[in-house]
């Protein structure tokens, strides 16, 4: 039975079922906008959690509940380079399966920051080519200009 | 031959209307009749259009036979029909059939995408945030030829290079103005080394103008960033350069 009113309150019981009670259920349309139950595929180092859950149409069909610690604060530039590939639809596999491989010099994934103290503001990363005019001390200039008037 | 003789003036003059009958016998049309036009008016209304028309007949003044009377039937003054009309008006059933339509919506599967929850697809070309990529020792892989500088349609790239101690050719300017950037991706295929490439992240917007003037820094940092996916999307895309 995939159509009708009981299957619509099955699919409920499903939900709450799985964000576990009916509160946790209220706080998770608060925080994610949104109610859906899907597969657990898995997380990141930063606390986010991946779902899938193929009934949905691709665009829905992936997605990605952010950790607890941010609050209300997400943003999807918070999404890991390895798990934005497959929470964007690039490749099928995700990063449990198909590891990438890391490099030593590969840095930490680092969120947009801007409009915080944290963001990146231009700065030049060669030295001037031009000097501003230094004047000289000016006994040294008196003495020069007599030297000039003399000659 | 008569077919042609068709009466289609008001003032009821034949004309003659040349057409390929004329000439030409046309089997289909002797044969069979062209099909009556179904009207899609339910039965019970087209039983009132055809009574209102049969009563016009009937009535009909012989010197107005040039119109035929095709606007909406006078409203019947029946018990049923102006219950109807009396319901409509005093208890909004037209709102109401509204108001269930926008409940059917309600329940129904949305159509857009919950974002940032969920994100559209994307493919392994998608030029993004530009990315300063390095070699698998950790080496930055510029080698300052300016081929990017010179190709680029907006002007957006300033490079300055510099011998470094060992003696290899480096940048030491690699300004990118992200404001100015057209995202045409000519600087990745210009590059001979695979050193500036735009990677897969479009999230980079700023409250700032100047946080998109990017310095050879802040390119190399999104390079150690995004190096993971962007060697992975040149991988999947490889057969096809």
């Amino acid at each position: 039975m995939t159509e009708g009113a009981l299957a619509k309150f099955r699919q409920w019981t499903q939900i709450v079922r799985h964000y576990g009670g009916l509160k946790n259920t209220l706080l998770a349309v608060y925080r994610y906008d949104d109610l859906k139950t899907g597969a657990f595929i898995g997380a990141d180092k930063y606390g986010n959690s991946y779902y899938q859950n193929k009934r949905y149409f691709i665009g829905r069909s992936r997605w990605v509940q952010y950790a607890d610690r941010v609050g209300l604060d997400y943003d999807a530039s918070q999404v890991p380079p390895e798990w934005h590939r497959w929470l964007q639809y690039i490749t099928d596999d995700p990063p449990t399966t198909t590891p990438i491989k890391r490099h030593p010099w590969m840095i930490d994934h680092i969120e947009n920051k801007t409009g915080t103290r944290q963001s990146y503001m231009p700065y030049s990363t060669v030295r001037p080519k031009i000097q501003s005019w230094q004047p000289p001390a000016p006994s040294t200039t008196t003495s020069q200009s007599t030297g000039a008037m003399k000659s | 031959m008569l077919s042609s003789f068709t009466n289609l003036s008001r003032v009821g003059v034949p004309r003659l209307i040349i057409t390929r009958s004329i000439f030409f016998r046309d089997k289909k049309s002797d044969s069979l009749p062209p099909e009556p036009f179904k009207s899609s008016v339910p039965p019970h209304i087209e039983k009132q259009q055809q009574k209102a028309l049969d009563e016009y007949k009937a009535n009909e003044d012989p010197s107005l036979k040039c119109y035929v009377n095709i606007s909406d039937p006078i409203p019947s003054l029946d018990m049923y029909q102006t219950t109807k009309r009396g319901l409509q008006v005093l208890l909004w059933t037209d709102m109401l059939k509204g108001v269930m339509i926008a409940l059917g919506w309600l329940l129904r599967e949305p159509t857009t995408i919950n974002y940032p929850f969920e994100k559209g697809p994307l493919s392994p070309r998608f030029r993004g945030e530009h990315a300063l990529r390095r070699y698998t020792s950790g080496e930055e892989r510029c080698i300052a030829c300016k081929l990017c500088e010179v190709i680029c349609p907006a002007q957006a790239i300033t490079i300055e290079a510099e011998e470094r101690a060992d003696g290899s050719r480096r940048t030491t300017r690699y300004d990118i103005d992200m404001t100015k950037c057209i995202y045409c991706g000519f600087c990745q295929e210009a590059c001979p080394v695979d050193a500036i490439v735009e990677g897969p992240n479009f999230e980079y917007s700023t409250e700032t103008r100047e946080e998109l003037l990017y310095n050879k820094e802040k390119l190399l940092q999104n390079g150690d960033k995004w190096e993971a996916e962007i060697a992975a999307n040149i991988q999947a895309d490889y057969l096809y350069r």
